[in-house]
């Protein structure tokens, strides 16, 4: 081969993988931005066929969502907005006490050599590998015996069991970024190990916090089989409360779509906070350290 | 502050402090971790046991005060004779094959491009991210809206090109490609995102030792690369089989488990024997068969994570 037929096997080359990320990048985003178009549609819009790409904006999905202007009156006793609150209340709750409870159990796992600790790593890291419905034919009878059915209550104790491991295995690993010797001279200084844990070592892992709590909170509001099967009315989700838009009269699409962006801008948000920490979170922080 | 410090380790070593600091430290540990432990005991050891306990006895949960019979292996061999039940793990096996095969392949290959450095990188890199981080229910009901054989712009877009309308969610062969397409959809960034994080974990000096022998470029990819991003990619996998093999929210809105039954995977057919026919006795012996195959993928996860978190 000349060197003019390389340089042009590589020109081509180059341009088949430009053309491949390209078509790579095109499904990866394209769902999401139909998703935001689609939910500004009107009815007859939705179902148009070819798709129309210029339209006249119309919220009546969002209006169903928050029971507010011409849906008002037709919202239910139980409407997609309590629902919404249901799933803030349990994603926030449940994100707190997983995140504390997470900082303790890292902490812990990160400094002290005991004997099990390996055991109890795995052991709380199941709770991210466990198939829900597994667990959930025993919850199912364990939860009406205790009253904890369809309560609020009940699907925060699930969001922080579901979420502890993770959050163990996340703060274990910033934990680990800070350097040993901080709480070596704090105790040879004389102070406790609590003092130097709360005052030295915690303000050190403050972003590290944040974006656990982060991922909790994705993972927390996104959360559907368990919700799905141990509430029946007053608890329900958020997304629990949309699938069963798909009902006798057929799929209500408009709310659909529109409760499904109300559900992902959230995810939006939190994601951008937490995106330079994606590797450490998705890794239970093995990976992506700093 | 160097006296001071001295001077502490003097009164330390005076009162005896030392022997003091162990016990706090084993006060600590139990302090910190009994909540995390009374949870998963409450919440994950309990409930085993009890699935466990009610696989080998006839119970519904729909008449709970009516006790349990003693039914020995009867809920097993009915499940393992039961033709219905192989038909969902070849289901779900092929589920999870196409899955993990597509994801693999298309993340590595992306991953590997975006190693590189360019202008825009991180704001392409970040975006790419989004959709592993949505609710697979609305992930679900996306692809189900999209994927519409009548007005979705999935067919649409098939006619441009000049191919004809997929029945994609009425057949049961499309149905398992459609529910692929948006599991790989949601979870090939996962994959970009360990895939990069290897490839660039690998040291410059390697590349270039290469490049000096004269090394070809798919040589310098099959040969240094991935044996060099394996232990990494290898977790990536892992985790992908696992997840995809317990995969429930997504057939619950994208195919609800449609045509007929013929895309119910093993955890579908456990809610289904549970919640709707409360079987209770069987649906526990099958999740218990789910569980033995889940941690036995886990063991071998977790083993791999500690190693690599010793090494990095």
């Amino acid at each position: 081969m000349t060197k003019a037929q390389t340089d042009s096997v590589q020109k081509l080359t180059q341009w088949i993988l430009i053309v491949l990320l390209a078509a790579y990048t095109f499904y990866n985003l394209g769902p999401i931005f139909w998703l935001i178009i689609s939910s500004l549609k009107s009815r007859a819009d939705l179902f148009a066929m070819p798709p129309v790409w210029f339209f006249e904006p119309d919220l009546s999905g969002y209006q169903q969502v928050f029971g507010v202007g011409a849906a008002a009156e037709s919202a239910s006793a139980y409407g997609v907005l309590d629902s919404l609150i249901s799933s803030i209340v349990v994603s926030t709750v449940g994100t707190a006490l997983a995140v504390i409870l997470g900082t303790m159990g890292g902490y812990v796992c990160s400094r002290f050599n005991f004997t099990g600790k390996n055991d109890f790593l795995f052991f709380v890291l199941s709770t991210r590998m466990l198939p829900p419905v597994a667990v959930l034919v025993f919850y199912h009878l364990m939860f009406a015996r205790l009253g904890l059915a369809d309560t609020r209550t009940g699907l925060v104790l699930v969001a922080v069991f579901a979420n502890v491991g993770l959050a163990t295995w996340i703060m274990k690993g910033f934990f680990d970024g800070v350097p040993k010797e901080i709480e070596q001279i704090a105790l040879v200084s004389g102070y406790t190990r609590l003092y130097a844990f709360f005052r030295l070592v915690l303000p050190m892992v403050k972003g590290g916090i944040a974006a656990t709590a982060g991922f909790c909170f994705i993972f927390a509001w996104n959360e559907f089989a368990f919700a799905s099967i141990l509430t029946t009315t007053k608890a329900k989700t958020l997304p629990v409360k949309i699938s069963a838009a798909s009902g006798a009269t057929g799929i209500e699409w408009t709310q659909i779509c529109a409760a499904g962006v109300v559900l992902i801008i959230p995810v939006l948000v939190f994601f951008y906070l937490i995106r330079k920490h994606l590797l450490m979170g998705m890794t239970f922080g093995v990976l992506g350290r700093r | 502050m160097s006296m001071q410090t001295t001077g502490a380790t003097a009164t330390m070593r005076a009162t005896g402090k030392p022997a003091k600091k162990k016990s706090s430290g084993r006060l600590m540990i139990l302090g910190f971790l009994s909540p995390t432990l009374l949870i998963l005991i409450f919440m994950v050891a309990y409930p085993i046991f009890s699935l466990v306990f009610y696989s080998f006895h006839n119970f519904s949960a729909l008449r709970p005060n009516a006790g349990m019979t003693p039914a020995g292996f009867d809920n097993y061999s009915y499940l393992l004779s039961d033709p219905d039940l192989w038909q969902r793990f070849v289901f779900t096996g092929k589920f999870v094959f196409l899955c993990v095969t597509l994801q693999m392949i298309i993340g590595i290959f992306v991953g590997y491009q975006l190693q590189k450095s360019f202008r825009g990188r991180d704001v392409i890199f970040t975006l790419l991210m989004m959709p592993m981080m949505l609710s697979p229910v609305v992930v679900g009901f996306l692809w189900r809206y999209m994927l519409n054989s009548e007005w979705g712009i999935v067919n649409y877009m098939l006619t441009l090109v000049g191919i004809g309308k997929v029945d994609w969610l009425g057949q049961t062969d499309a149905a398992l490609w459609a529910a692929a397409a948006a599991d790989t959809w949601m979870w090939t960034p996962f994959i970009i995102l360990l895939a990069t994080a290897a490839f660039r974990g690998i040291p410059e000096t390697i590349y270039e030792a290469a490049e000096v022998d004269g090394a070809s470029q798919a040589y310098v990819f099959f040969r240094i690369t991935l044996p060099m991003s394996a232990p990494v990619l290898f977790i990536a996998l892992i985790l992908r089989l696992i997840d995809s093999f317990k995969q429930y929210d997504l057939f619950f809105a994208l195919t609800g488990g449609g045509p007929g039954s013929s895309t119910e995977t093993v955890s579908f057919a456990v809610a289904k024997t549970a919640f709707n026919y409360f079987y209770t006795g069987e649906a526990s012996a099958l999740a218990v068969i789910l569980l033995c195959i889940i941690i036995g993928l886990s063991l071998i996860l977790v083993r791999h994570l500690m190693k690599l978190g010793e090494r990095y």
